[in-house]
Formats: C-alpha cells, structure tokens, sequence
C-alpha cells in the first residue's frame, strides 16, 4: 500500500467522523453540545483540508496512483 | 324497581360521578397533604359507599354530603392558594427539627415527635447516623426532609472535578409499537427519519416495544421479542476512536515523510486532532 491510498483512507475516515459529529450538531438541542459538535467538525474541516493538499501532491509526484 | 337494579344504577352512577368530582379537585402536593385531607378522603369513601348500598336511602341527601366534602376541601385548596394566611391556619407550616447539626428537642416536643420517631424518619430517608443530618425539617404531611453535611453527599460529577459534558433529556418515540409524534416533533425528527434508522438497524418497526432517542439522535430499541438480542447503538464510541486513530495516523505520516513541510503539515494535523479527541471525550464516551 503507498503512502497515498494509506493518507486517502484516512482521509475518508476524517470525513465520515465529521459528517457523524455534523448530524449530533443538528439534531441536538442542548446549547453548549451543540457548539462543541459544529466547532469540532470545524477543525476537523481544516484538517481535511491540509490533507487534501497533500493528497493532491503526492498523486502529482506519483500520476500512476491517481484517483480511488 | 327491584333492589338490585336499584344498587346497580347507583353504583354505576356514583362511581363515574366520583371520577368526575376527583378529578375536579385535581392533584394536590403530596408534601402539603395534611391529616385533614386524609379525613376527607375517607368521608368520601364511606358516603360513597353507603350510597350506592343503598344503606342512604335518601339519594339526594347523599349526593348533597358528597358534594359538600368534596368541593368544600376544593374550595378551601384554591383560597389557600391565593392567601398566605388561609395557607397557615390550614395546611400549617414546617416545623425545623435539626439546625446546624444539632437536634432541637422543644421542636421535637412541639410536633410530638419521640426521639424514636426522628430516628425512624430519618432512616426512611436512608441516614443511619443522625450526625450526618446538617438540616431536618418536618413537612405539614408528616414526612421529613434531611439535608445531608457537605462531606456525606453522594458524590458527583461536580465533586469529583470530572468533566462529563451536557446532555438533553432523551425523548421515546415508540411505545408499545406505536409512534409518538409529538416526541419525534420535540426533537426536530419525523417518522421518516426514524424509519431510516430502524432500517438501519435492521428492525422492523412492528416488532419495537420501546424506542428512545437521546439528545444527540442516537436511538436504543427494546423488541417485543425477547429472545433476539439488538446491539447497543455505538456511533459515539466508534467516532471517537476513528478520531482517535486519524491522529495517530497523522503522527504515523509526519513520522514518515522526508519533505520538510509535509511533516510539519502532519504534525500540526495530529496536534488538532488530539485536540479534538479531548474535547469531545465528555461527549462521546462518558
């Protein structure tokens, strides 16, 4: 396994975690959960964020791995 | 008519027409239930009873005594709720018993209390040792209500300085196979939705006795079969350790990467993930 499916897996993991706290966000009603949930799923964004960057680098230096 | 006939059409009669009086007093507080109200309970039995025996033969006259020892204690309820003054000459007050730890027998005399007595009472209320009491006091029904010394509280969450994170009451949505709409509404949710995650868990909504939602939208079944074992729903769990492993990952790539500004990437990657990890715990696991 190369490095760039082992970051796309975690990836994936990265953003169904994210998805999972964004729908606790939505149906909670109790305030500070609530905010705790969407600021989580926030930073978890910017991690997904990085991660696409370097997953868009590596498929750059590696074209043969390109894609899922 | 014959006299059976006669029984039976007052007992029937009576029976609805006292559901419908209760109901008209309505729920009283049980601490500001006094001796008298107990008095009163028992009258409208016992004309009840005699009524519809026939023992009163005299059916208007009976109906009258119920009315009157059930609407008077109604009536008196509502000026007492209204007046302070009708409250302590009716209901009368709370008598403190202990103060500051310290029992104060004149109280005790004053409510004809035995020293036995206070301790039995205080056992209902599981204390053992009086010297735990920090304040007692003796509500107008009789009972008593103890205040516990700081230190012999049960502890919780609070005390103990751990960090539990807030949580709404849980609302069901299933009972006995049947939907509540209303709980559904109160959380925001629809059928819809909770046919989805009953879908989800592989169960049809036929065979769900109780369902409940926490606050989060997590949803815990009980079947009317007893046999068929559902597992505990453990989305909280498993999101907290994919977070968990997502951080270690990051830590695993910044370990293994030769490019300068890649590991910093994973390393401050990893820092908001641990991050996360921690602030979410009292949520998700606890």
């Amino acid at each position: 396994m190369t490095v760039g499916t082992q970051v796309k897996q975690t990836l994936s993991s990265l953003k169904s975690a994210r998805w999972t706290l964004q729908n606790f966000a939505s149906i909670e009603e109790n305030r500070e959960a609530k905010d705790i949930f969407s600021r989580n799923a926030q930073l978890i964004s910017d991690v997904i964020q990085d991660l696409e960057n370097r997953v868009g680098q590596l498929e750059f230096e590696e074209p043969q791995y390109k894609g899922f | 008519m014959p006299e059976w006939f006669n029984i039976l059409l007052r007992s029937a009669g009576l029976f609805f027409l006292t559901l419908l009086l209760v109901r008209i007093m309505g729920k009283k507080q049980s601490t500001r239930l006094t001796f008298f109200d107990l008095v009163s309970v028992i009258v409208i039995g016992v004309t009840t009873a005699a009524i519809s025996l026939n023992i009163v033969k005299n059916l208007a006259g009976g109906i009258i005594a119920l009315a009157v020892w059930t609407l008077f204690p109604a009536a008196i309820y509502l000026l007492a709720i209204k007046y302070k003054s009708v409250r302590d000459i009716v209901q009368g007050k709370e008598t403190v018993l202990i103060n500051h730890g310290k029992i104060l027998e004149d109280k005790l005399l004053e409510a004809r209390m035995t020293p036995e007595d206070l301790l039995g009472q205080l056992r209902k209320k599981n204390v053992f040792a009086f010297a735990d009491v920090e304040f007692a006091v003796l509500e107008p029904s009789g009972e008593v209500s103890v205040f516990l010394k700081k230190d012999r509280q049960p502890a919780t969450a609070k005390t103990l300085n751990i960090n539990v994170g807030s949580e709404s009451v849980p609302q069901t949505v299933m009972l006995d196979g049947i939907v509540m709409d209303e709980p559904l509404a109160a959380m925001g949710l629809n059928r819809q939705w909770l046919h989805t995650e009953l879908e989800k868990a592989g169960v049809a909504p036929e065979n769900v006795f109780i369902a409940q939602v926490d606050s989060a939208g997590q949803l815990y079944l009980d079947l009317f079969d007893d046999a068929i074992q559902t597992p505990r729903p453990k989305t909280k769990e498993l999101v907290w350790a994919t977070l968990k492993k997502c951080q270690a990952d990051c830590e695993l790539y910044a370990l293994g990467t030769n490019r300068p500004e890649a590991k910093k990437m994973y390393q401050r990657s990893s820092g908001i993930l641990s991050e996360v990890v921690k602030e979410t715990e009292p949520l998700l696991t606890k």
